[in-house]
């Protein structure tokens, strides 16, 4: 019953890829952080990996957009409202909401590296 | 049907913004950037609230004809992602950059202020000393230059905060923390504690003064000198009194016998702008009454009661504390 | 090829004589012909008979003996409400001792107990159990459910919810209470005196594994429990909004009961986790009490705009606009508000990088939230909206509430923060969030669910007049909050002198807080008269879209006539003929052939029916459970020690009877016809079980809480120079490694078992139980001696004492482990647990997975972690 639809599309943890690289992010420049702050006292090597970290999950982020992208496939019927009972309808859904998702991901992975642009010490 | 945010709007206009420990009313470097922050932001924030309600009063009210549904989805993303993304991106970005700029380190004197249940114990450090200068429950810093506070507590936490200089940073037992001050316009303010720190939370405040340069030098000058020699005959009994009672077991009063770290150093008592952590005028009355049941003002202090003094000696005991300038 | 598909038979005896489940077989998704075919009026009428015989409450004193969801959501709202009245006492009392400069009306030590009190028992009396409440009472209705998944466990929560909100509340009456403040900031709290902080501890605790218990329930429920054809594109928002607070509920609570388990422990055996003399740091409890309260924020605010997000489509009588925004806002809100918990702590010193992360995160979450707002203006411009009772709440509430949000942007600039952290200015921006984003969403929900709860309508009348003195009333008192705190009051004072002016503001708040109160209590007086001489409403009193309005009127304790098939997101709107197919019992399980409680279990994704589950119906053990748990979280605050552990030990007994005679039984024929052209298996094991489910989904919280006494070891590290401190007793690294292996032949022994009873060689699995009960053992052993051996005191320092607390918490885990796996022996010597029906095994399996991996992460921790640091 369930065959004519590949396994990635029944899953809704595609849908929450891009925020869980959003709370790995902000975990792991925490943690560097706080033990770059208290244990060895150089900002500057925390804030360099933190610009390495930002730029590696916006590319991580981006990628999982482009997968939600094509799983939405909007320019094909340009839905996006999705209340069909379909197996269609329930895949653009997801696809459409984790391109949302990565937006917003997106988003939030800028905004909280925007600090280390800023903040030069660990005053 | 916002009339009630209409009608307290003018209580904004009516109600002052100045005080002794008003944000609003600004007297240093840090306080005047956050003040005119805030206003700024209000500004924004009414703007968008009144166009915000104004549209969603419009169309549950006035009932226009029903937009479509792509509009619809064009106001989700203008309203929802554009315009918050710009706006957010504009103030944070002007926020962080003033961050450091507020937490920078001192440029000379330290002042190291230690929490305790529930009064301030307050050392100050010139560039270069080796021993500080201890005085209590007042906090005085000189125009012109970036101040370092280090923050200590003793057994609970606090915060220590003077609203009219820059924000506020808690002292927390087994840590030191840190902030700097800027103060610009001389004047006495007021500070107290923010932490919930016990019973008497509420009458945990201290006397902030603020003062030119030279004026500073001359007090702190004045500070780390001895006590005064009681002056009158009264004053005299009650210096004897003051040690006779055990006083000094707590106290001290530099240049005599009383020795005591546990309580506030009253070398200087009389020369502070309130008694009791800011909460009684410097006045001999306020010290009588004091000293003979502290807890009827500061419920749960440390301070015993000396209720079996006679009023006579109550009087005394306060002219010689009166007398400490 | 069309949507409908004939089922195969999943081969219950497939190819080579291995087994297999059973699977549907038969039709799905029903033809419109099968949804067209006539129903016999007499066979009708039995099969209304069978199942209101079913479904029947008890009556008289047996009454409370019942488990139905209407039942027991009612209890818990009720009660919730009650709550609420009474920390609205505290707060007028508190207004009235600030309402003039120097009163005396209340002396500091009552005061600071009130506020204490006050923010407790609204967060946890009130507004997280007031989610769980109406979710149980609504939530199956949304969802064409008979019931929740789990109807005894939704009664065991609330009895645990009345006594252990009983017990923290009453405490103020005798002069008891909690005095430190919600949060309960060590070393004020852990050194006060009297056993106020202990009642906060344990008595909260308890109503903490209550409401993870609820959440799990309701995950469970929206995940399993949706009705044939609602697929996940088609879920009611309401359920979105309940998967996405009952996920955060399990990652947010856990790491405050982490939390209390360190307090208590520190309280009652003195070992210093939060003690700076000894190695302790009072940042810890910080930072675990934050990573809970705010998302906390959340957890109450979601639920709230959920049930706007019900009333809103309805008012504009249209679908909800931009559905897949308003899930992007859910999801995003839930991810992003586990980031913002320092922002409750700016002004604790720490640097300043770290600060701007949080700052940073605060202002994105303003996003989704900004999305759903914008999401309800958009569909309200779609439609034409109709100005009722319940939207003129929705409209009072966005209005208080973007205030709120607009200071909220305010506050999370980490400079400002320092100016206004900790004064009224926060006061009245979290006051306008939660009375904008819960309490007025909550009273509009009330309104608009009255009639589906009771069948009577409440008075217009009352609830313009409830409305305008509420709305005014709190704008009265909370708007001028703002200048008194920029004027500088700090929060938490009992009192303020003359001197510094804040006197015509305060007392402007206290009469605000009076007309506020009167607004509530033209409310209460309105929701609680009696109504009996009222008719009954019609059906789809607002003409909404949902299936809730598909009910009975007058009620029918069934909930649903049949269980519907879904085909579109509004199905009273959009679905032709539907209410005619749900009352003729067209759709499916519209009888109780055995008279049992039956709903329909579905894939989690598609909602393609797998079975036909019994849910448990009245009884009087959950009350006993629920007693005797109260008994082990409340008698320790008297040092009732052994008291305890007996009544934790009969709440045990009492589960495992409850387990054993209503959960996972052998059923009589394998297989139910379903109606509709389907037959469903009446025995799911494995991940098609809401049994499963919900023991993976409580482990997750489990694993969040061990996760949190984890991140204290390393949050010790990081923030003390002295851990572990020099020249300390280390643990055994010997004994600590042997425990970890025997952690791990413990799991392989239980895994091995599951697969030697599915492939029907029951005696070697039995034996595999019993030898994973004997390596648990080893283990828990292993454990003791690595940490007693080379002479650790907990008491001496923080990192002996964390080292303690690990191995305790985790040797309870062992505890359980054991009585689970001597279940699931019983269960299989006394014929309950076979080849075929194995659900016991299989969840304790799955228990193994967790226990095996935090096993593992304690003996590393211990024998390994320190000799590195």
């Amino acid at each position: 019953m369930t065959e004519e639809t590949p396994f990635r599309h029944e899953s809704i943890w595609h849908m929450i890829a891009a925020p869980t690289v959003w709370t790995l992010h902000f975990a792991i420049i925490y943690a560097i952080t706080a033990v770059e702050c208290s244990k060895i006292g150089t900002p500057d090597l925390a804030r360099l990996s933190i610009l390495g970290l930002t730029v590696l999950a916006l590319a991580l982020i981006c990628w999982i957009a482009w997968r939600a992208w094509v799983q939405w496939d909007y320019l094909d019927d340009q839905d996006y409202v999705h209340d069909k009972p379909t197996v269609e309808a329930r895949r653009e859904f997801l696809g459409h909401a984790g391109f949302l998702l990565s937006i917003a991901s997106a988003i939030g992975v800028i905004f909280v590296a925007m600090p280390a642009l800023f903040i030069e010490t660990c005053l | 049907m916002r009339g009630p945010a209409v009608v307290l709007l003018p209580l904004f206009v009516l109600c002052s913004c100045d005080g002794p420990q008003s944000v609003l009313d600004p007297a240093g470097r840090d306080a005047e950037v956050l003040a005119t922050l805030f206003w700024v932001m209000l500004a924004g924030a009414v703007v968008l609230w009144v166009a915000l309600n104004g549209l969603i009063h419009f169309v549950t009210r006035i009932a226009p004809r029903p937009l479509n549904a792509r509009a619809a989805e064009a106001l989700i993303i203008g309203g929802g992602v554009v315009v918050p993304v710009i706006l957010l991106s504009i103030l944070l970005a002007y926020a962080l950059n003033d961050m450091p700029r507020q937490r920078d380190k001192g440029e000379g004197l330290r002042v190291e202020v230690t929490g305790h249940q529930f009064w301030w114990r307050v050392a100050y450090w010139p560039e270069g000393a080796e021993t500080p200068i201890v005085t209590a429950n007042e906090v005085r810093l000189p125009t012109g230059q970036r101040s370092e506070i280090t923050l200590n507590a003793e057994r609970v936490i606090h915060s220590f905060w003077i609203p009219a200089l820059g924000g506020k940073t808690d002292m927390i037992p087994g840590r030191e923390t840190r902030m700097s001050l800027e103060p610009t316009r001389p004047g006495e303010y007021r500070g107290q504690c923010t932490e919930f720190c016990g019973e008497s939370h509420a009458y945990m405040a201290f006397g902030a003064v603020v003062m030119e340069p030279e004026a500073f030098e001359e007090w702190l000058e004045r500070e780390a000198a001895p006590a005064v020699e009681p002056a009158t005959e009264k004053a005299r009994r009650g210096a004897a009194l003051f040690l006779s009672e055990g006083c000094g077991g707590c106290h001290a009063v530099r240049g005599t016998a009383a020795e005591g770290q546990v309580g506030p150093d009253l070398t200087h008592l009389a020369s502070r702008v309130s008694l009791a952590a800011g909460i009684l005028p410097m006045t001999e009355d306020a010290l009588r009454n004091w000293v003979r049941d502290p807890a009827e003002f500061k419920p749960g202090v440390e301070m015993p009661g000396y209720d079996h003094l006679s009023e006579d000696e109550l009087s005394s005991m306060a002219a010689y504390l009166g007398g400490l300038e | 090829m069309s949507e409908t598909n004939t089922l195969r038979d999943s081969a219950r005896h497939g190819d080579g004589g291995k087994v297999f489940d059973a699977g549907p077989e038969g039709t799905y998704p029903p033809t419109e012909e099968m949804l067209d075919a006539p129903v016999d009026p007499e066979v009708k009428a039995r099969r209304e008979a069978e199942l209101r015989k079913a479904w029947e409450t008890p009556k008289g004193w047996r009454y409370w003996s019942a488990v139905n969801n209407t039942e027991v959501g009612v209890w818990y709202s009720l009660t919730a409400f009650f709550f609420m009245l009474c920390a609205g006492v505290l707060a007028l009392l508190m207004r009235i001792q600030l309402a003039v400069p120097d009163n005396d009306f209340l002396s500091a030590d009552r005061f600071n107990q009130f506020f204490t009190m006050h923010g407790s028992a609204m967060m946890f009396l009130f507004a997280v159990p007031m989610f769980e409440a109406v979710s149980i009472l609504i939530l199956p209705a949304f969802l064409g459910a008979r019931d929740m998944p789990f109807p005894r466990l939704s009664a065991y929560g609330y009895w645990s919810f009345l006594i252990g909100g009983i017990f923290v509340l009453g405490s103020i009456l005798f002069n008891v209470a909690p005095s430190s403040g919600w949060f309960m900031y060590p070393p004020l709290a852990t050194e006060q005196e009297g056993i106020g902080p202990d009642i906060w501890l344990l008595g909260l605790s308890f109503i903490e594994v209550a409401s993870i218990a609820a959440a799990v329930e309701l995950i469970v429920g929206t995940i399993k429990c949706r009705p044939p054809g609602m697929r996940i594109n088609l879920m009611p928002l309401y359920a979105w909004y309940v998967l996405v607070v009952g996920v955060m509920i399990l990652f947010a609570f856990p790491p405050l009961i982490a939390g209390d388990f360190l307090f208590e422990l520190q309280r009652s055996m003195d070992w210093p986790f939060f003690d700076p003399d000894r190695g302790g740091d009072p940042l810890l409890w910080q930072h675990l009490f934050w990573i809970f309260g705010h998302p906390e924020v959340y957890i109450v605010f979601l639920p709230s705009i959920a049930i706007a997000a019900m009333i809103v489509p309805t008012a504009a009588q249209r679908p909800m606009v931009g559905y897949s925004w308003i899930v992007l806002s859910a999801v995003g809100v839930g991810f992003l508000s586990f980031g913002l918990w320092v922002h409750h702590m700016f002004t604790t010193g720490l640097p300043s990088l770290s600060l701007g992360f949080f700052s940073a995160a605060s202002e994105a979450v303003v996003i989704p939230t900004g999305v759903q707002i914008f999401a309800f203006v958009a569909t309200l411009m779609v439609g034409r909206v109709t100005m009722s009772q319940p939207m003129l709440w929705i409209a009072g509430a966005l209005a208080i509430f973007t205030a709120g949000g607009l200071t909220g942007v305010m506050v999370a600039i980490a400079p400002f923060d320092w100016q206004v952290h900790d004064t009224y200015f926060v006061v009245a921006h979290l006051h306008y969030t939660l009375f904008g984003g819960m309490v007025f969403p909550i009273i509009g929900g009330i309104y608009y669910f009255y009639p589906f709860i009771t069948k009577k309508k409440m008075s217009d009348r009352l609830s313009k007049w409830a409305f305008w003195l509420t709305f005014s009333g709190f704008n009265i008192c909370f708007l001028p909050m703002h200048l008194t705190g920029l004027q500088g009051m700090p929060r938490r004072v009992f009192t303020y002198p003359e001197s510094a002016g804040w006197d015509v503001l305060n007392m402007v708040s206290t009469l605000g807080s009076f007309i506020l109160a009167a607004g509530i209590l033209v409310f209460a007086w309105d929701l609680l008269r009696p109504k009996s001489k009222q008719p009954l409403t019609e059906r789809n009193p607002w003409n909404a879209g949902t299936l809730e309005w598909s009910h009975d009127v007058p009620e029918e304790a069934w909930g649903v006539r049949s269980v519907p098939y879904i085909a579109s997101r509004y199905p009273l709107w959009e679905q032709p003929k539907f209410l005619e197919r749900f009352d003729d019992g067209k759709f499916y399980i519209a009888d109780a052939p055995e008279g049992r409680r039956e709903t329909i279990v579905t894939s989690a994704v598609d909602a393609v029916p797998q079975a036909v589950v019994q849910v448990t119906g009245p009884a009087w053990v959950t009350l006993w459970a629920a007693a005797f748990t109260g008994g082990a979280f409340i008698l320790p605050v008297f040092k009732f020690y052994w008291l305890s552990a007996f009544s934790g030990a009969c709440a045990v007994a009492c589960v495992i009877y409850w387990l054993w005679t209503s959960t996972a039984q052998v059923p009589k024929d394998p297989m139910r016809d379903a109606g509709l052209g389907l037959r469903l298996p009446v025995y799911v094991t494995g991940p098609k079980a809401p049994g499963w489910w919900a023991v993976f989904i409580t482990m997750l919280g489990d694993a969040t809480a061990f996760a949190s006494l984890v991140f204290g070891v390393f949050f010790f590290w990081t923030a003390r120079p002295d851990f572990p401190p020099e020249g300390a007793a280390l643990p055994d690294m010997m004994w600590a490694l042997s425990a970890m292996l025997a952690y791990v032949v413990a799991w392989g022994a239980t895994v091995a078992a599951r697969e030697l009873n599915r492939g029907g060689r029951q005696g070697v699995a039995r034996w595999c139980i019993v030898g994973a009960v004997l390596a648990t053992c080893a283990a828990l052993g292993g454990m003791w001696l690595a940490i007693v051996m080379p002479g650790l005191q907990p008491e001496t320092h923080a990192f002996p004492a964390v080292m303690y607390a690990l191995t305790v918490w985790t040797s309870a885990h062992c505890v359980l482990a054991i009585v689970m796996l001597l279940y699931c022996l019983a269960g299989s010597v006394l014929g309950k647990l076979t080849q075929l029906y194995d659900a016991d095994l299989r969840n304790t399996t799955l228990f193994w997975h967790f226990m095996c991996l935090s096993g593992v992460i304690t003996t590393l921790l211990v024998g390994v972690a320190p000799r590195l640091m």
